[in-house]
């Protein structure tokens, strides 16, 4: 579905990510773990055209989208739910989950993602006329989530879903995220909470200074003891 | 001395003012709000817009409303088309650069004018049925101040009802609070600065032809004023926010009017002055304008 070929990312003088070869296969969960600062969001950024990338390639369904703006990676079914929930606070509950939709022109099934997405997140219905900033960190987390399915992704890309949200939302949030694999959604799931991530993935890449440091099945790289001794501190 | 017939005619003259200067600040707080670009060219479509009336006013054939719609049109797309050869290629540049760049442009445009149709002011008149005085309760308002408030009340109704409900007025308002989100939407940004530049392009244009009428005369320099005090209108509302901009500019007219209409005539020479202490002042209290987003809220 997606394939990231020797990427490396720069923000003037500094390289962000370095020489990253990684792939997302149809239908596939995929983690990309790694420490603060390691180049997960900025290769997220890359896929969605919002990095400035130095060299590499992203091939999108056998098409390269390098050098594409970000609204023709959408067109071709990315949605990105990014760092920092980034919601529209300014914007009603539902006025977020339509953009989410914005390139989408069959009304009908819009309409029917959108019911989807209040069935998957009742607080959202309850909040639906509210504006965004209103919402506690955990709902805004959803209405990231939501938002993001709205455009009926075949990727879908999510940046730390967990992050800052108290135990009982991170649950619920993961069980959504299951639920979406199940149904066949493509998924690159970046995330700090290692252990999670790895429960939930088929496959996961570890991310080291812009590198990536090893590659395998979520199940093995749990039990490997360079990954549990740096990622989940046992 | 202040009797209520005078205070009701400085209030008329106070909505006046301010229904320019909301037509006037819409368009740079439209644009601000996108691209964090103070155009200083948007006072220059004005005045081109009201030398677009004067044309089409002087060919006394043209029905009225037409005068003033055409020239709306054309300068939405004239907006249009400075933004594609200005700052379109400047996207991602410092603000600075963006700045002194529509600086650049707004003297092209004064002196283009100066050199094809001269520094000259030129009558504006309108057919006398304009100009006529209605009294109600002792309070005069010509048939063109009646215009004014009108004609402004519906284009930023209209406006209004276009940013809150239709598909790109989202998109710009989502884009305006947060650029790359808006982008990760899918949000083709070019195209929603097109279309703030080609509304707010067009309110200039609207308020340049109320402008000329009002004064009765049109210069290449005419737009500079007003479009400076329209910026102050748009900071002190909020920059960025549409209504901070409608509030802005009838609270700045308002001040302006009173300011000169209940001191004594002496004061009245310092009223730009007086604009701008006041800018100061409501930044004092609020730093980001009365209806802007605080710095809470933005994190
Ligand atoms: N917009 C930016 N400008 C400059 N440096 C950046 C920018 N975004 C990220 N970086 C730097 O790139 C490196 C990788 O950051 P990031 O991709 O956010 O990593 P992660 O998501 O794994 O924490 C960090 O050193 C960070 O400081
Ligand atoms: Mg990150």
């Amino acid at each position: 579905m997606v394939r990231v070929e020797d990427l490396t990312v720069a923000y003037g003088g500094i390289e962000a990510v370095r020489g990253v070869s990684l792939e997302v296969g149809e239908g596939e969960l995929v983690t990309l773990i790694g420490n603060n600062g390691a180049g997960k969001t900025s290769t997220l950024m890359a896929i969605s055209g919002m990095a400035p990338i130095r060299s590499g390639r992203i091939v999108i369904d056998g098409e390269e989208t390098t050098k594409l703006p970000p609204h023709a990676i959408v067109a071709r079914g990315v949605a990105h739910c990014p760092e920092g929930r980034l919601v529209f606070g300014r914007l009603t509950v539902q006025e977020n989950l339509r953009l989410g939709a914005y390139q989408r022109k069959d009304s009908a099934g819009v309409k029917q993602d959108l019911d989807r997405v209040y069935a998957l997140f009742p607080r959202l219905l309850e909040r639906r006329s509210q504006l965004a900033g209103t919402l506690s960190g955990g709902e805004q987390q959803m209405l990231a989530i939501g938002r993001a399915l709205m455009s009926r992704p075949r990727l879908l890309m999510l940046d730390e879903p967990s992050l800052g949200l108290a135990p009982l939302i991170v649950q619920r949030i993961f069980s959504v995220i299951q639920q979406l694999h199940e149904e066949g959604v493509t998924i690159l799931l970046v995330e700090q909470n290692a252990h999670l991530a790895l429960t939930v993935a088929d496959r996961a890449y570890v991310l080291e200074t812009g590198e990536v440091r090893l590659a395998g099945p979520a199940k093995q790289l749990i039990d490997n003891p360079e990954v549990r001794k740096a990622y989940l501190s046992q | 001395m202040f009797t209520p017939t005078y205070v009701a005619q400085q209030i008329i003259n106070g909505v006046n003012l301010g229904s320019m200067y909301a037509l006037i600040a819409i368009g740079l707080t439209m644009v601000y709000g996108l691209l964090r670009l103070i155009n200083f060219a948007h006072g220059d479509l004005l005045m081109l817009g009201a030398y677009l009336g004067l044309l089409l006013v002087s060919a006394a054939f043209t029905p009225l409303i037409l005068t003033l719609f055409i020239p709306m049109l054309v300068i939405g797309f004239v907006g249009i088309l400075v933004e594609r050869l200005a700052y379109r290629p400047l996207r991602g540049a410092p603000e600075v650069t963006m700045l002194i760049t529509s600086l650049a442009v707004s003297s092209i445009i004064e002196n283009s004018m100066v050199m094809t149709v001269t520094a000259q002011p030129r009558a504006f008149n309108l057919p006398a049925g304009v100009n006529q005085l209605h009294t109600v309760a002792g309070v005069s308002f010509s048939t063109l101040d009646a215009l004014t408030v009108g004609l402004s009340v519906a284009l930023m109704a209209a406006l209004t009802l276009y940013v809150r409900n239709t598909r790109t007025g989202i998109a710009m308002r989502a884009a305006a609070e947060n650029l790359r989100a808006a982008r990760l939407m899918g949000i083709d940004i070019n195209r929603v600065v097109m279309v703030a530049f080609f509304l707010g392009s067009m309110l200039a244009a609207a308020a340049g032809w109320l402008w000329a009428a009002k004064y009765s005369t049109v210069e290449p320099f005419m737009g500079f004023l007003p479009g400076l005090k329209a910026f102050v209108a748009a900071v002190i509302g909020g920059i960025g926010v549409i209504p901070g901009a409608v509030l802005g500019g009838y609270l700045l007219g308002f001040a302006e009017i009173f300011f000169v209409g209940f001191l004594p005539p002496a004061y009245s020479g310092y009223r730009d002055a007086f604009v701008f202490a006041l800018l100061l002042l409501i930044l004092l209290i609020r730093p980001n304008g009365i209806l802007g987003a605080s710095t809470e809220e933005r994190a």
